[in-house]
């Protein structure tokens, strides 16, 4: 889900009651490689998400977020070809100078255009301005640039893609068709550099990319979401997302994937694992939201015990524009025990519905 | 202090024992001032709001990208994904009509969805798409307006663009920032509506301040096809400055006439104080008052007209700058680019203006009196019995001098211009004024001399008393018929160029304009606007009944060498010819149009060959879409509509490079019996529901004309001005006149002559000298409307004009400042009538 609320607030104000004409996520669905990279056009929302923990050469570490959403908000057929508008593509930037505690974000959005914005299967790239990902052979090269910061990084996987979910859906919320398709990568081998302030550094480390498409995944009475993704030392990774309801608990579609060293994914259920504030928050003065930065993480079914702390404090994205809402999403430092041995790790926290309650009104 | 004592009881004192000579001064230093003044205001109003909606809404960014006919829809997206941390902004910038008001207002594009998550945006309140009241409805129709469109959102507003008409519905209004009659749409529906398919006029583009614009500029261009042209932002309203520059340079010579011929009535004014305070002078002499402090009280006098004179002036001329900021939107808008007035700024530059031109004025006058005052020797002023002024005129060592000046102003009227000005043209003008100045004694003797046996014959011992004074008081006559003169001159000379031009125009439409109809889309024509009519309305015309042929013109703003020129293509094979030529070559017109359709071939206005230095056999590149190509020049033609320059292609070879299909003006040619009357109708069902504009031969004639005096009437509108300025001059010192020759007047009642008689001869004295201020004027005006047409105007416009003596226009005005001499005369008289003999006599 990630930050489709965001989206769905355009989508609601924009949208012409369009939602019939798209089509639900629902079980059963034929995945098919590389077509499914690419875009789906007959579901609302889709995003592609990178991100991942760098380091420079000389230790000092990077966090990385850079997301492609495209958002539908009308299925006639177009009178202007090269203007008319049936997808908003929106894009977010940021990144992580952990060293020196300092935070960098951007965000865009733009119509498809003439060449502006798109997904390209033909030409494996999926792109806003000048910001994109493009398959290149069997990697991935992600480019962005900012104002006074940006990256250019090579991606390759040494894993196929996991299918979160059951049955090829991602359940979100009470009822056939509210949920998502959702393929991740999650151990990318990444090199490359990052650019900040004029200075570029030459970076190498692990990111994680998330592929998601919908059309009415969320319920009504969910205030925000919570979601990790984890990269542990001993080659494998968790996923795991927490609903938090208006009343205060957690709905129970909340799930996760454990993805073992060869790439095969479990699901987990609710009741598979506990997701739990520490009660260390840290409060920005930006959108005066107040963030919980620690966490303690157990999956009893594979001995997992972790706690997680942000990698630094400030890593909020704060709405600039009537556009977006606020939200925390940044590089953590995982550490615990599994089956009681030591294990460490890293990955990326966000969290999103802390800073005002979300309109869900929408159709 | 006694210093500060000297100049009051010697200056200011007899300033107001004679209150109208005084008020007449000033009031002639303030009306030409503000003349100035006006022209400086009014000429920043209209040149100072080129588009400034548009540029407003352009935000801050500091390149821009254009191309003749729009850049292509693709580069947007090249240039949105370069690698460099740039902002790129799509633009689609046109006019519409408002229905209700008949006004031009801009029209811009702009990708709202890019542009929501700008400063600019939220400054402007455009996500107001995205709020709960909008909920349901798409971007891609609907406007934002200036609040002098509409005042809330909902409001329906209709506009017609290019030769369609429709209803939009109002999304929200602008601040006061973006101008208050803009029209704002996304770019998709602007596209559409303007009918741009496929392109965007501009795209402005946001770069960091590092590295230096240059490079941005390099960077970019290297990316893009050599057509497209990479400038910086603002550039279009840069050349529009530059272009009216001159403009605005010739009228404000204009405006300074007034300032000449009120500089006449202030040397006269000073001359006369010294003349009359010779006794008061000598005394101070003999009491030890250097010469240098009397030459300083006298140009103290005259900084405190120009101090006065220049403070009166401000109000003055603010007020005559709103009639002339209608009058110059006019011209501006029929010869350079569409404009809206803007406000009128009272600012301190202005201020210091009017201080420096009129105390300027004042003391240049009032130097060569004040050095006579200063000559003035103890002993000759205090001297008895010398009352009467008798000034030493060297009139034939004036005449050698004014012989010189007018050989100097021959041989400066050959040399070119500089800068495009027409600097020596305006140095002659000015020789030529000097010569005239200078020769005004000799000539006034002369034709006195000539004159008075006729005039006493015809009007009778009045007559010849009338006669003598002026011939007696010669220098100060020869001032007044100076100033007078000058002004009659400019208005003769301005009459006769925009006589002469105007007859020009109307020649060569008849042999231009050769179409029995004319089509355009509904509005206000400007030059710089090219709205379209649908292609298929030309296709239907050609299919009437009665039509033989339609002429679709098109016309594009291009810029070449850094100005603003008109690019436009005709159907070279459906025009008719008449057997005159249109083109300096003197070749048959219908030769050179054959030529023009081989290739890539043009033909070019003579003030675009003037301005840019082409002439038949270059080469002319221009960019075009996204091409440069290359011209062959054919020929170059007379062409007297726009200023900025014709540059004109055979229509495919103008399709060729830019395939918009759409014209911009459609010329019918009716089948040799048709009846014009039926077609007309039957055109004007065919384009019922667009909104066109039908003009027959004649209309479009008249249309013309109209427009053309409607450019020059800021010129009469100075000219009468400088008129104004000169007869109150003349009723001014037809006053002093009186006051200095009470006793001769006294003496004259004494001797039995009844007031009639001394009303008749300060009438006749009045008549005498408007004639001989026409006579001069005439003259004088003749050989500067040479210097206008064949020097100033060539070399600031490029236009060829055939000399042409606008008789009945000529005449009127002349008996206009005749009359007005006359009847200036009749106060004078009136205060010379009421002199009481005995009084005056006793002043002995």
């Amino acid at each position: 889900m990630r930050n489709s609320l965001r989206c769905l607030i355009v989508c609601v104000l924009l949208l012409t009651g369009a939602g019939a004409q798209y089509q639900q996520a629902m079980p059963g669905y034929e995945y098919q490689f590389p077509r499914d990279h690419f875009s789906h056009p007959d579901y609302r929302t889709e995003w592609w998400y990178y991100t991942g923990n760098l380091k420079a050469n000389d230790g000092r570490r990077f966090g990385f977020e850079l997301t492609f959403f495209r958002q539908g908000v009308n299925r006639k057929p177009l009178q202007n070809v090269d203007w008319g508008v049936q997808d908003l593509y929106l894009a977010h930037f940021a990144v992580s100078d952990i060293g020196r505690q300092k935070f960098y974000y951007t965000e865009r959005v733009n119509r498809a255009g003439p060449g502006i914005a798109g997904i390209s299967r033909q030409q494996g790239r999926v792109w806003n301005g000048n910001w994109q990902a493009e398959w290149v052979n069997d990697g991935q090269q992600l480019q962005a640039i900012g104002k006074d910061f940006g990256l250019q990084l090579q991606l390759k996987s040494n894993k196929p893609p996991v299918i979160h979910g059951q049955n090829g859906v991602s359940q979100k919320g009470e009822g056939i068709g509210h949920a998502s398709h959702y393929i991740s990568f999650t151990r990318l081998i990444t090199s490359g550099h990052i650019e900040i302030e004029g200075k570029s550094y030459e970076v190498k480390g692990t990111s994680w990319m998330d592929h998601e498409f919908s059309t009415e995944s969320l319920a009504a009475n969910e205030v925000g979401w919570d979601w990790l993704s984890i990269q542990l030392g001993d080659d494998t990774e968790l996923m795991l997302y927490r609903l938090r309801r208006t009343d205060g608990s957690v709905d129970r579609y909340s799930s996760g994937t454990y993805i073992d060293g060869q790439g095969r994914g479990t699901h987990l259920s609710a009741r598979d694992f506990s997701m739990l504030p520490l009660g260390e928050t840290w409060r920005s003065t930006k959108s005066q939201a107040r963030y919980p930065i620690a966490w303690r993480v157990n999956v009893p079914s594979i001995g997992l015990e972790l706690q997680i702390h942000a990698a630094m404090q400030n890593q909020e994205l704060a709405g600039k524009t009537r556009l977006s809402t606020s939200y925390w999403e940044g590089a953590i430092d995982v550490s615990g025990t599994r089956a009681h041995k030591p294990i460490a790790g890293d990955g990326y926290l966000e969290m999103t519905g802390y800073d005002k309650p979300l309109d869900f009104s929408g159709p | 202090m006694t210093r500060l004592l000297l100049f009051f009881r010697l200056m200011v004192r007899p300033l107001f024992r004679e209150p109208i000579r005084t008020a007449t001064t000033v009031l002639a230093v303030a009306l030409g001032v503000a003349v100035v003044i006006a022209i400086e205001l009014a000429g920043d109003a209209a040149a100072g709001s080129f588009r400034s909606s548009v540029e407003t809404l352009a935000g801050d960014s500091e390149i821009e990208v254009t191309a003749t006919g729009g850049v292509p829809d693709d580069l947007v997206g090249k240039l949105a994904t370069l690698p460099y941390p740039i902002r790129v902004r799509p633009r689609i910038e046109g006019f519409a009509v408002v229905t209700q008001t008949g006004e031009s207002v801009p029209v811009i594009g702009l990708d709202l969805i890019a542009e929501a998550g700008d400063r600019m945006s939220r400054d402007w309140k455009l996500p107001d798409f995205a709020d709960g009241s909008e909920r349901g409805a798409d971007l891609s129709s609907g406007v934002w307006v200036g609040r002098r469109l509409a005042s809330k959102a909902g409001d329906q507003i209709k506009l017609q663009i290019n030769d369609d008409t429709r209803e939009y519905k109002v999304r929200g209004v602008l601040p006061s920032s973006a101008g208050d009659n803009a029209v704002l749409m996304d770019i998709a529906e602007a596209q559409q509506e303007l009918s741009r398919t496929g392109r965007v006029d501009r795209i402005l583009i946001r770069v960091p301040d590092q590295p230096s614009l240059e490079i941005w500029q390099q960077r970019l261009r290297q990316v893009l096809p050599d057509g497209v042209q990479v400038r910086p932002q603002g550039s279009g309203t840069e050349e529009n400055r530059r272009m009216m520059a001159a403009f605005r340079w010739n009228l404000r010579i204009l405006s300074y006439v007034a300032l000449v011929v009120g500089a006449f009535l202030i040397y006269n004014t000073i001359s006369v104080s010294v003349v009359r305070r010779r006794p008061e002078i000598g005394i101070l002499r003999a009491l030890g008052a250097s010469r240098r402090e009397v030459l300083a009280a006298f140009l103290c006098e005259s900084i405190l007209f120009g101090v006065v004179g220049a403070l009166l002036a401000l109000p003055l001329g603010r007020a005559m700058a709103v009639g002339a900021v209608n009058l110059l939107g006019t011209t501006v808008n029929s010869l350079y680019v569409s404009s809206q007035p803007g406000s009128i700024n009272l600012n301190w530059r202005i201020i210091g203006l009017a201080l420096m031109v009129g105390i300027g004025v004042a003391v240049l006058s009032a130097i060569s009196p004040a050095r006579e005052a200063a000559q003035v020797s103890p002993v000759e002023a205090m001297a008895r019995g010398r009352r009467e002024y008798i000034l030493r005129v060297e009139k034939w060592r004036d005449l050698w001098i004014a012989v010189g000046l007018g050989i100097a102003g021959v041989a400066a009227a050959k040399i070119p211009a500089i800068d495009g000005k027409p600097l020596f043209g305006y140095l002659s003008a000015i020789l030529f004024i000097g010569a005239s100045a200078l020769a005004m004694p000799a000539l006034v003797e002369a034709l006195l001399a000539a004159g008075t046996r006729v005039l006493t014959a015809l009007l009778g011992v009045e007559a010849l008393l009338a006669s003598r004074s002026l011939k007696g008081s010669l220098r100060r006559t020869a001032v007044l018929v100076g100033a007078l003169s000058t002004a009659v001159a400019m208005m003769t000379s301005v009459g006769i160029m925009v006589g002469s031009f105007r007859q020009t125009v109307v020649v060569w439409m008849n042999s231009q304009l050769p179409a029995d109809i004319y089509l355009r889309p509904v509005g206000n024509p400007a030059i710089d606007r090219h709205p379209t009519i649908s292609p298929d309305l030309a296709d239907q015309i050609e299919k009437l009944p009665g039509v033989e042929a339609v002429d679709r013109f098109r016309s594009y703003d291009i810029n070449y060498q850094n100005m603003p020129a008109t690019l436009a293509s005709a159907e070279t094979e459906t025009a008719r010819y008449y057997h005159s030529s249109g083109f300096l070559s003197g070749k048959p017109d219908r030769e050179v149009v054959a030529a023009l359709r081989g290739g890539d071939n043009a033909i070019v206005s003579e003030p675009f060959a003037n301005k840019h230095h082409v002439k038949a056999g270059d080469t002319l590149t221009l960019s075009l879409g996204e091409r440069k190509v290359s011209f062959h020049v054919l020929d170059v033609f007379y062409d007297y509509a726009s200023e900025r320059g014709f540059v004109i292609l055979d229509r495919d070879t103008m399709l060729k490079y830019l395939p918009d299909p759409a014209p911009t003006n459609l010329a019918v040619y009716l089948k040799p019996r048709a009846n014009l009357a039926a077609v007309r109708r039957e055109i004007e069902r065919v384009s019922a529901n667009r909104a066109v504009l039908i003009f027959s031969n004649r209309d479009i004639r008249a249309e013309a004309v109209r427009i053309f005096d409607q450019t020059f009437a800021i010129t009469y509108a100075l000219e009468a001005i400088a008129i104004i300025v000169a007869v109150m001059g003349v009723a001014g010192a037809l006053l002093a006149l009186v006051i200095d020759r009470r006793r001769e007047l006294g003496l004259l009642r004494f001797l039995g002559a009844a007031t009639a008689q001394i009303r008749k001869m300060i009438l006749v004295e009045a008549g005498v000298l408007g004639l001989l201020a026409n006579l001069a004027g005439l003259l004088l005006g003749f050989v500067l409307s040479l210097v206008l047409i064949y020097v100033i105007n060539k070399q600031s416009f490029g236009w060829t004009i055939q000399f042409h003596w606008p008789v009945a226009v000529l005449l009127a005005a002349l008996t206009i400042v005749y009359v007005a001499t006359v009847l200036a005369g009749l106060y004078p008289a009136r205060i010379a009538t009421r002199l009481i003999p005995i009084e005056v006599v006793h002043e002995e």
